[in-house]
């Protein structure tokens, strides 16, 4: 098999978990490949609810030197930043609050997994893919009790196989949130954490390492391109987001 | 006697449609019906926000809009954001 090159962008409540399932797949799937770890945010100790961290740091830096010993065929690279739009012209002289723009970081043929907090870091991370020929981006989330989603978005020799997720959200056209690499130290300090639950952020990478096993190991269509669940109620739902599904009349 | 009608035929046959929202997924009796008055019928059921935008295909759909045997109404849910 070829190697790849994964990019995890944010290393919090499901980018722990989701690292440490994408970190084994490609050791023994896909050896000599690289996995890049993105987050400009630092551990706290009241993270540990939630999150798989052995010490206090940098999230992205913590996270590369704590699985490189133990799995020698991957090469492990943090990049402790926030990541930003290109037309980011905000705060760059911290020197807590380093950034890199989106369309530097992410490049062609990359596997890219969105697992921010918010939807505005989202959108750039899907809009700089979506300039790409060839690109896989997978973003999951969840809200402050057991429900969560995940979303497959794909292209291949320039098509788009999936569609770009604001086509189906308009919360990715009009963000309720902040990118918080694009505020300023003050502002992300007063940014509330919520009270989100251990299980849905592992739901979350599990979905998401599922979706990864089927469409890249697998090399199957990203039919089951949206999935919701609720392990609240027991359920979960895929969605067909393939462009060439969304767009036939679905009234036959 | 065997029943070799597809869903959606079926759907069509019976004047059903099929309503969307999030993990919820049900043929029903919508078709005939607005779509605000889809919405108003699953609203408490389901837990649709007001506003939530409805969608056939990648197509959003009037509030005015009748819903034909067969179709395929989404009610948007917002994705998870945190993680």
């Amino acid at each position: 098999m070829s190697t790849k090159r994964f990019i995890v962008i944010g290393a919090g409540g499901v980018g722990t978990w989701l690292t440490a399932g994408l970190v084994r797949l490609l050791e023994w799937k896909f050896p000599g490949s690289g996995l890049i770890i993105v987050d400009g945010d630092n551990y706290e100790e009241r993270n540990k609810e939630r999150q798989d961290f052995a010490k206090i740091g940098n999230k992205a830096v913590v996270k590369a030197h704590e699985l490189t010993p133990h799995f020698p065929n991957t090469t492990i690279i943090p990049v402790p930043k926030w990541v930003v739009s290109d037309n980011f012209a905000g705060v760059t002289t911290e020197d807590d609050a380093p950034k890199i723009k989106a369309t530097d970081l992410i490049n062609e043929g990359d596997i890219v997994f969105a697992v921010v907090d918010n939807f505005a870091a989202r959108k750039i991370i899907f809009d700089a893919a979506s300039r790409l020929d060839n690109v896989d981006v997978f973003t999951g989330g969840n809200d402050d009790a057991l429900f969560g989603s995940i979303y497959h978005y794909q292209k291949r020799d320039g098509v788009e196989i999936t569609e770009h997720p604001s086509v189906f959200h308009p919360e990715y056209e009009n963000a309720p949130d902040k990118n918080p690499g694009e505020l300023s130290c003050q502002e992300r300090s007063e940014i509330e954490g919520g009270t989100q639950l251990l299980a849905t952020n592992m739901a979350v990478a599990a979905f998401i390492l599922g979706r990864v096993q089927k469409t890249i190991v697998q090399d199957q269509s990203p039919e089951e391109t949206e999935i919701y669940f609720d392990l609240g109620i027991g359920k979960s739902e895929p969605y067909n987001r393939m462009v060439s599904h969304v767009s036939q009349p679905v009234n036959v | 006697m065997e029943n070799n009608m597809s869903g959606a035929s079926a759907q069509k046959a019976t004047g059903m449609a099929n309503l969307r929202f999030g993990v919820y997924n049900q043929p029903t009796n919508v078709a005939g019906k607005s779509v605000k008055d889809a919405r108003d019928q699953f609203s408490k059921i389901w837990g649709i926000p007001t506003d939530a935008v409805a969608y056939k295909g990648k197509d959003k759909l009037d509030e005015n809009y009748v819903i034909q045997p067969g179709d395929n109404v989404e009610f948007h849910r917002r994705a998870g954001e945190k993680g």
